[in-house]
This record gives C-alpha cells, sequence and structure tokens, in this order.
C-alpha cells in the first residue's frame, strides 16, 4: 500500500471518529424524547352531579404551569352520560385531521369546522373525510369526582 | 493610491475568480420572464433578514410565545413592518416556488445535464413547503396550533413508523414546551440551514449548466455533448449571447422587483398575520390553515372516509417520488412547451385544481352553516298553520345546518328539499326523520321530539317537496 493510501485512510477513519463521537451523542440527546414513555396523569373534571344524564355537557381542564415541560394551558373534553351506570368522555379532536370539533345541541351533532366531517353523540362518523369514531379519555369516578387521564388519547390527538 | 489598493482587495479576497466565473462570463440570452429564480433567492434574502429580527423578539415558550408575538406586532418599533414583511415574503415564496416548478415542468428543464439541480430543487421545495407550515405555528395562535396538530395527524397516519414520528416532532406524548422549542429549532435553525446550503449548491449548478435556453428549445437534444456544445456556441454568439452581468441580471429583475414590492406593499397596507385566539384546545373560535395551503384543505375534505388517512402519508410521498424520478421517466429530447402538449395539458390542470381547490375550501360547503335562517317560503305558496310551526321548527332542530329549501336558509351539506329526486309520503318523512337509513348523515331524531312536533315539520317537509327547485 502507498504512504498517501495509508494516509488518506488515516484521516477519513479519524473524522468518522470525531464525528462519531460528536454526533452520536447529539443524535441520542435530540431523539430521546421520542421514547419517553407515557406516565398515566389523572385530571378531575368535576362533580359527576355536574353532568346530567342524556346532555352532552363541555368541560375545560386547566392545566397547572407547575411542572416541566408545560403542557399547553386548556384541554377540552365533552361529557355525555347516555344512563346512570354509562359515563363516556369524547376528545375534541376531529379524527380525520385533529381539528376541534363544535357540539351542535339542535341537531345533538358534532361539527368539524375543516373538512366537514360531523359525527353523532354516541361518537359515530356521520359524514366528511374522518375514518374512526370519535376518540374518548378513559375515566373514573374518584369519590363522586368524575376524572380523566389526559395521557390516554393517542399521541397525535 | 486607489488603484493600488482596489488591486489589493481584489487580490488578497480573492475577487478575481469570483469576477470571472461568476459575473464577467457570457450566457445565451434569455427572456425577461426568466427571472422567478433569481425572485426566490430575493424573497429569501428578504426572510432571513426579517427572520433574523424576528428571533431576537420572539420567545418559544408555550406561555408566553403568542404574547411575545404580539408585543412584536403591537410595541416594538417597526416590529409590524419586520413581521408584516416576513409573512408576506414567506406566502408569496411558497406562490413563487410553485411557478418556478410548473416552468420547470413545461420546459423540461429537469433533462440532462440538469437533473442535479432538479434533484437539489425538489429537497428545497420539500424545506420551503415544511418551514411554511412551521413558521405560521411559531405564532402559537389558533391558526398556528391547529396547523401543527394537522401536521402531526398526518405523521401519526405514516404505516408503522406513525407514532414514533409524531413523539420525534412533539417531543413526547403531547404537545408540550418541547414542541414549540423543536418548531422553533427546525424553523429558525435546521431548515433555515439546509435550506441556504442547498439554494447555493442549486445556484452553483445554474451557473454550472445554466438554464434551458431558447435555442435548446428548439429541436430535440439527444446527447450532453451535444446540449454542451449548443450552450456553448449560443453563449458567445456576438447576437444570441449576453453578459451575464449586468446585462441579463438587469433583464431577468422584474420578477424580483414585483414580489418585492408585492411584500412590502401587503406588509404596509394589511401589516402582519392577524393573530387569532391563543393557542387552546378550549377555544370556540373557528380555525382554518394559511392561505397557500388552502387547495390542500379543499382537497383533504373531498376525500372518503376509506382513502382519507392513506392519502395523508401517501400523497406526499407520491408527490415527492414523482417528482424525484421525472427526469429518469422522461426521456424524450424535447425541451420546451411547445414540443410538450402534455406536460402543458397537465400542468394546466394543476394550476387550475390548485385554483379551483383554494375557491372550494373559501366556499366549503362541506360545513354545515349553524346560523343559518329560517327558509324562505315561495310567494306563490301558503303554509297552513301546522307546516308553519314545522318550518319554524325547522331551524330550531338545526334541520337548516345541512338543508336548504328552493336554496334558501341551509348550506349544501345535505340535500334540498325542493330538489329530492324522490318524493316523499308522510309515513315515509316520520320514519325517516326518527331513523334515518344507515349509511345517511343525519342524526336520528328520535326521543327528541314530541309527536305534534314531527308532525309539523313532516308536514313542512310535505309542501316544500313540492316548491319549485330554485326560487327567484
Amino acid at each position: 500500500m502507498q504512504r498517501r493510501t495509508v494516509s488518506g485512510l488515516l484521516v477519513a477513519t479519524g473524522s468518522a471518529l470525531i464525528g462519531g463521537a460528536v454526533g452520536l451523542p447529539a443524535l441520542i440527546a435530540a431523539l430521546s424524547p421520542a421514547w419517553q414513555p407515557a406516565t398515566e396523569d389523572w385530571r378531575p373534571l368535576g362533580p359527576l352531579e355536574r353532568f346530567p344524564i342524556a346532555t352532552m355537557t363541555p368541560s375545560v381542564i386547566v392545566l397547572d404551569h407547575a411542572d416541566w415541560p408545560r403542557r399547553v394551558g386548556e384541554q377540552a373534553a365533552f361529557v355525555w352520560r347516555p344512563s346512570t351506570e354509562e359515563i363516556i368522555v369524547y376528545s375534541r379532536s376531529c379524527t380525520d385531521l385533529g381539528c376541534p370539533l363544535e357540539y351542535e345541541a339542535k341537531s345533538s351533532c358534532f361539527l368539524c369546522p375543516c373538512h366537514g366531517g360531523i359525527f353523532a353523540q354516541d361518537g359515530r362518523r356521520l359524514a366528511g373525510p374522518p375514518k374512526s369514531p370519535m376518540l374518548r379519555y378513559a375515566n373514573r369516578v374518584h369519590q363522586g369526582i368524575l376524572e380523566i387521564d389526559i395521557t390516554s388519547l393517542p399521541p397525535a390527538t | 493610491m486607489l488603484r493600488s489598493s482596489s488591486r489589493w482587495l481584489v487580490d488578497r479576497f480573492g475577487l478575481g475568480p469570483i469576477w470571472d466565473h461568476l459575473l464577467d462570463r457570457n450566457v445565451p440570452k434569455d427572456p425577461w420572464y426568466h427571472g422567478d429564480g433569481m425572485a426566490l433567492l430575493v424573497l429569501l434574502t428578504v426572510l432571513v433578514i426579517t427572520g433574523v429580527v424576528l428571533s431576537m423578539g420572539y420567545c418559544p415558550a408555550v406561555d408566553e410565545a403568542y404574547q411575545s408575538v404580539e408585543y412584536i406586532s403591537q410595541r416594538q418599533i417597526l416590529g409590524w413592518f419586520v413581521r408584516g414583511l416576513h409573512y408576506w415574503s414567506g406566502g408569496l415564496m411558497v406562490v413563487m416556488l410553485f411557478l418556478h416548478l410548473c416552468r420547470q415542468l413545461l420546459n423540461g428543464g429537469y433533462k440532462s445535464p440538469r437533473e442535479g439541480t432538479w434533484l437539489i430543487g425538489i429537497f428545497l421545495l420539500c424545506i420551503v413547503v415544511t418551514t411554511s407550515l412551521l413558521g405560521y405555528v411559531l405564532r402559537w395562535d389558533q391558526r398556528g396550533f391547529y396547523g401543527l396538530k394537522v401536521l402531526l395527524a398526518g405523521l401519526q397516519s405514516v404505516p408503522v413508523l406513525g407514532e414514533r414520528l409524531v413523539l420525534l416532532i412533539q417531543g413526547g406524548p403531547e404537545i408540550t414546551s418541547l414542541t414549540l422549542s423543536r418548531v422553533y429549532a427546525l424553523h429558525v435553525i435546521i431548515l433555515p440551514m439546509l435550506l441556504i446550503g442547498l439554494v447555493s449548491y442549486h445556484v452553483y449548478l445554474v451557473i454550472l449548466h445554466g438554464t434551458t435556453t431558447l435555442a435548446e428549445r428548439k429541436e430535440p437534444i439527444e446527447t450532453v455533448e451535444e446540449q454542451r456544445e449548443l450552450y456553448q456556441e449560443q453563449a458567445e454568439h456576438p447576437v444570441q449571447g449576453e453578459a451575464f452581468f449586468p446585462t441579463a441580471v438587469l433583464k431577468i429583475s422584474p420578477w424580483s422587483i414585483v414580489s418585492l414590492a408585492v411584500a412590502m406593499g401587503l406588509a404596509l397596507t394589511w401589516g402582519p398575520r392577524k393573530l387569532m385566539a391563543p393557542a387552546s384546545s378550549a377555544s370556540s373560535e373557528p380555525v382554518s390553515e394559511e392561505w397557500w395551503f388552502a387547495w390542500y384543505s379543499g382537497l383533504v375534505a373531498l376525500l372518503p372516509p376509506s382513502v382519507a388517512p392513506t392519502f395523508q402519508w401517501l400523497f406526499p410521498l407520491a408527490v415527492f417520488c414523482g417528482l424525484m424520478s421525472l427526469p429518469f421517466i422522461d426521456r424524450s429530447p424535447l425541451r420546451g412547451w411547445r414540443n410538450r402538449p402534455v406536460a402543458t395539458v397537465l400542468v394546466t390542470l394543476l394550476v387550475l385544481a390548485v385554483l379551483g381547490l383554494s375557491w372550494l375550501r373559501y366556499q366549503s360547503p362541506w360545513t354545515p352553516r349553524t346560523s343559518a335562517e329560517v327558509p324562505a317560503t315561495p310567494a306563490a305558496f301558503e303554509l297552513a298553520h301546522e307546516a308553519e310551526q314545522g318550518r319554524q321548527l325547522f331551524r330550531q332542530y338545526g334541520c337548516t345546518n345541512c338543508h336548504s329549501v328552493a336554496g334558501s336558509g341551509g348550506s349544501q351539506v345535505a340535500s334540498d328539499l325542493a330538489q329530492l329526486d324522490t318524493i316523499y309520503s308522510q309515513a315515509e318523512l316520520r320514519q325517516y326523520i326518527l331513523q334515518p337509513p344507515q349509511g345517511v348523515a343525519m342524526p336520528s331524531y328520535a326521543g327528541r321530539m314530541s309527536d305534534d312536533e314531527l308532525g309539523q315539520i313532516v308536514a313542512y317537509v310535505l309542501v316544500a317537496q313540492t316548491f319549485p327547485r330554485k326560487q327567484e
């Protein structure tokens, strides 16, 4: 092997090592939040009496600003109790592209302002491009208070 | 003295080679309207300068970002102008880039030896479109917030990798401070760095291989050698060639001047984009995308549910792959739009589709109108008491959100009652309202209205079916 070839290889290997030593940790640090596990986070919506049966009740959770990383100030949900036993808490996100659904009480439909998604009271898709029914938060009643797990939805909603 | 010091400057700062290879060279004559590329460079420069200034006033924290944008627009001296210029230059850049792309598609600008120039250009297209979206996410108002959500929902639809991609952009399982920091890093550092690097390379390749000349468009050119020979011959020709600087630069400058003037004019008259309510998933302000994405919004609204989720990721991927492979698929030796009828038809259709879909989006006939009026009754008709009650209930129960009656009152989401294909009987209408057929986007009214009310609405619809199709 010629001297020049060896030198060239040395330079290439050295550069690759330096690049790896800096680039790899940088890449891992930048990508790491993608592997952060979601931990359950139960937040109160209010006493159960506040949510009458057969009435769609909009509800807003104000998220405290103490923790880091901070969340977006408010999260909206709709509480629907078809019967005394059953409680459904809908996410406000349209299942098409995540636009905010509005509940229209006169026709009792959820309307999407973006691309014409319409959902029924029971979360079923009625019209527009959405494929799946409305998303539901995991909920529980704890000492008479209705709570939802705000991390129970898929990440992009 | 002056002469010797200028010679010193040229020599020590290596300006000679720049002059020789970049400015003092001959190029084939180009028509004046071929300055769209240069206009993009001018807009990019404006965006970099205004962007640097904006970054000094902006705070990428979820609870402060919105206020900092308000501060820039309302209190910082000339902040409104800088933000306005940044906004309008950004929007115009997307438009100009689309025109630039169309021109290359028409003329076959991707043909040899310019394949490399084209491929870099496609990457630039992706970067510009992404940056233009992330830019308005930074405003952290409703429009920006839901722009981000739509982007994330699109990423989520990618098979296998979707969720990981969302977590990566979001910086965790939810939209948090980390999300905004990441969007900031992308819009302000990562993408502009890539953009400036690749633009420089693109321009270098344009200087090296030139642009598609008029002579190249006259006859078929089979080989690279043939093209190079023709190009050189044209460049050196006393009539068909000209000096790049200042002759050609000056001639192709109208696009740049117009772009800059339009951006400045819009910034001065309309100012920066008006902020919507601060980002929140609880606000009731209706959201929409920025105008340069309206066509895409119109397009996805037309999709049936069976296609929609696949389309979100397949469409951008297909456009990217299609454009990247174009120079290798289209091997015909013909250049210039006159010799390429297929390309000309397709590009015309593309432009029409973009304009048509944008127009459709601003009409949004698929969105129910909750503020609709009680539908009017044609003059020739007089409603009985029961039917008149029904007409009032028609709005009260939200029927007018979707139905219009002889073109009056509602929107176009569902059938106009005066334009139904079949005339329904009283019993059929009762059944329909209580239990709409499967697959019909109408909510069931069973248990929600009294029998009297149902009777009144049915009485109204029975008459409305017989109205003339369209009221004068």
